[in-house]
């Protein structure tokens, strides 16, 4: 069956070996004003997004932190300031645009010392395991050809003791909510594309692999599947975003 | 998971305001820097409302729920936190049990003295959290007491007011008090209208039963 090896690229199907240089492209293509497009397209609620991810992350001083698909590194930003001097905060990102993008920001911010930065694939993550006592993957996990890899990784370089979030597009839990929300994502959303990055097809695929992204309770089910326990999510402005949490225990 | 307390935006937004005072004085931001990384609970009594502050290098992370044990935990109503940031002498708050401190005492004292040491309008910054009633009340409290400066308006002020009228619409424009103030009268006019009237059936009925003498008249 040609289903074996081809996944998803938003609503195209293309072939397994492939989907990561599409992605590529659409992330060199917007590194540069990556930020602002996510100001413009979440109406600032990213930021509102990532502060309950580290709320519910519980890092503490001294702690290791993995952030993968870190892009400019919000989420990382955090982390350093949590963590202090004996901690450690790894920012990953198979994009090196993005993720010089992220180092030059916060090397910019003076944040230095417990920052490292590794290019990675997060399938096959160049890391010990059993090192992490937190690993998080903000709005990266639908890019991930392999996403069942992917969360295996997460799994094995996490410390026993140790959680994961994952916080990812979801799927809105009223159908109200989901109109609407298609007509933004499929209308406006490509719009603001070309007009702030004059890449409309981009912020396409955007729209388009946030619906292609397992729901809630599929998510949860990939996770378990990877090892994790207690899994749990927390549903975010009804549902667009979800932020799934799970342990090594 | 957590559950509900003071909005997300407005601790995000209060957040910003404080990082801004601190970033103006790079000692003080030294100070914290000591503190980093420490998770300090700050819990307004009558509120039910938890905040929980962690100090960093370049300013404080403020967030409505952290998972896991605070450090410290500081419970007091916000009059007595307030006074404790403000006291020359922090034991003050801590010995006239105003202020419940669990869990790492010098950690409290610590950020008691440098929230002492940072020039900010207090009343201002309160009242986004618990309203401008209450925040002048603690306010009031504070100036009573002789430890209250008058802060001069300065431009974040400016920002705070615009951010609560225009962008969290926590407060309402000119239009929304006019016509509200409009409601009132009506309100108001109707009432006495009501009330002239009851007066009127009042008279009439006294004024009715005087005409008519009762059985035994």
């Amino acid at each position: 069956m040609s289903e074996d090896n081809t996944t998803h690229f938003g609503f195209r199907k293309v072939p397994v070996g492939e989907k990561a240089g599409h992605v590529k492209a659409v992330f060199d293509s917007v590194a540069s004003r990556y930020d602002l497009m996510n100001d413009l397209m979440s109406l600032g609620i990213h930021r509102l997004w990532k502060r309950q991810a580290v709320a519910l992350s519980g890092v503490r001083r001294g702690q290791r932190v993995l952030d993968l698909a870190a892009g400019t590194g919000d989420l990382a930003q955090r982390f350093s300031g949590i963590v202090g001097p004996e901690g450690e905060v790894v920012m990953s990102d198979i994009n090196a645009a993005m993720l010089g993008q992220g180092r030059s920001r916060l090397t910019d911010l003076g944040l230095v010392g417990n920052l490292r930065y590794t290019l990675a694939n997060a399938e096959a993550l160049p890391l010990v395991s059993d090192h992490f006592d937190c690993v998080t993957i903000g709005f990266g996990l639908r890019n991930v050809t392999h996403k069942q890899r992917a969360l295996d990784e997460m799994y094995r370089v996490l410390r026993p003791g140790g959680r994961a979030l994952i916080l990812e597009f979801s799927h809105p839990t009223s159908t109200p909510l989901q109109k609407v929300y298609d007509l933004y994502s499929f209308n406006v959303l490509p719009a603001l594309g070309k007009l702030v990055t004059d890449d409309a097809e981009s912020y396409r695929y955007l729209a388009e692999s946030i619906r292609m992204h397992p729901d809630q309770e599929t998510l949860r089910a990939m996770m378990e599947g990877s090892g994790f326990e207690r899994c749990d999510w927390l549903n975010l402005t009804g549902g667009i975003v979800a932020i799934h949490r799970g342990f090594k225990l | 998971m957590p559950g509900p307390g003071i909005p997300d935006a407005a601790l995000a937004a209060l957040e910003t305001a404080l990082n801004r005072y601190i970033a103006l004085d790079p000692e003080g931001a030294a100070r914290l820097a000591r503190l980093q990384g420490r998770l300090i609970c700050i819990e307004l009594k009558g509120f039910a409302s938890r905040i929980y502050l962690i100090p960093g290098t370049d300013g404080l992370q403020l967030f409505g729920s952290y998972e896991g044990e605070p450090d410290c935990l500081l419970r007091g109503s916000p009059l007595a936190l307030a006074r404790m940031g403000l006291a020359e002498r922090k034991e003050d708050g801590l010995f006239a049990g105003e202020v419940e401190v669990e869990g790492d005492t010098r950690l409290a004292q610590d950020l008691g003295a440098f929230m002492a040491g940072l020039d900010v309008d207090w009343e201002e910054q309160l009242s986004r959290l618990v309203g401008d009633p209450i925040a002048h009340q603690v306010g009031e409290g504070l100036r009573s007491a002789g430890r209250w400066g008058r802060r001069s308006a300065d431009t974040l002020t400016q920002d705070l007011k615009e951010y609560l009228q225009e962008e969290a619409r926590l407060l309402p424009t000119d239009y929304e008090v006019q016509s509200f103030l409009d409601q009132v009268d009506t309100l108001r006019d109707d009432v006495e209208r009501l009330a002239a009237r009851i007066d009127r059936l009042r008279w009439r009925a006294d004024a009715g039963s005087g005409a008519d003498p009762g059985p035994d008249a």
